[in-house]
């Protein structure tokens, strides 16, 4: 990584990029692999949100706009700026996917910058929902036998 | 407040002339504003206002050596900076192993690369 402050990451998907585009841009899609909430259209410009549960069943929302969608090479949109404001750089952080055909399957890059120019302690706190969900992820499956355990 | 800690950590790590400071300083043990200056192509002046920035955020510590403050890297706090960072990579590459997994399970159970039914398809799939 030469940039701090950017985030770059590359895996080789075993599906043709029609179906990788779909999953990292369909908002029912998104759901499976990141937030709980997804309500945008992968139209760029358009200013849509999703959302994070949290421990306490409450929704935390952040604001999600479609910087760029070009089927199925590339798909890119800002995130976390201010309700009241447009996305824009230094604002808010952007994740871009691009997409390339790799034999039957796809190269997905993924980048994340922004970092920079909106400070750590943000970058921290949007990873705090990301660690979230994770600890749902986690902790779901044990929820009945821990339920059981406090019934006793 | 640890949040202006790292915002501050977070701007001095951010900047390639502080970077390319830092990594002289790594390599040559310790330096002085003059020292920098001549490994890399910004006036002292410029050098003493980053390390300033540096020594604020804590990556950096000078002491009265002679007639110049030398500085060292704070290791741990830097450490502590490339740990956040590597945080926010790692969510990534969960998210990015998750992707993986749903977009080959499409392709396998025969999604193709037809829009509708195949989204139709993963949701009762989820239900």
């Amino acid at each position: 990584m030469d940039e701090y402050g950017t985030i770059e990451r590359e895996i080789r998907i075993d599906a043709a990029p029609d179906v990788v585009f779909k999953v990292v841009s369909d908002p029912e899609h998104v759901k499976d692999w990141w937030p709980d909430e997804a309500e945008y259209e992968a139209v760029p410009g358009k200013a849509g949100r999703i959302g994070f549960r949290q421990g306490d069943g409450s929704v935390q929302w952040e604001q999600f706009t479609v910087v760029d969608a070009e089927p199925p090479r590339m798909f890119a949109f800002r995130w976390t700026h201010a309700e009241e404001e447009e996305a824009a750089h230094g604002n808010s952080f952007l994740v871009t996917f691009e997409l390339e055909p790799d034999g039957a399957g796809t190269l997905l890059r993924m980048t994340e910058t922004g970092f920079r120019e909106r400070g750590w302690a943000e970058a921290v706190a949007a990873e705090e929902y990301a660690a979230h969900v994770r600890g749902w992820d986690f902790f779901v499956p044990r929820l009945p036998a821990a339920v059981a355990k406090a019934a006793r | 407040m640890s949040t202006l800690v790292d915002d501050d950590l977070w701007s001095a790590v951010g900047d390639p002339t502080r970077r390319r400071m830092i990594d002289r300083l790594l390599t040559d043990g310790s330096g002085t504003a003059t020292s920098l200056s001549e490994q890399i192509p910004v006036t002292r002046q410029a050098i003493a206002k980053h390390l300033a920035v540096l020594d604020k955020a804590g990556l950096v510590h000078g002491a009265t050596a002679g007639r110049e403050r030398r500085y060292r890297v704070d290791e741990a706090q830097l450490a502590r900076a490339v740990a956040q960072l590597n945080a926010v990579g790692s969510a990534w590459d969960s998210r990015l192993d998750r992707i993986k997994r749903i977009a080959e399970t499409i392709q396998r159970t025969g999604g193709g690369g037809s829009a509708e039914p195949d989204t139709q398809h993963e949701r009762i799939e989820k239900e």
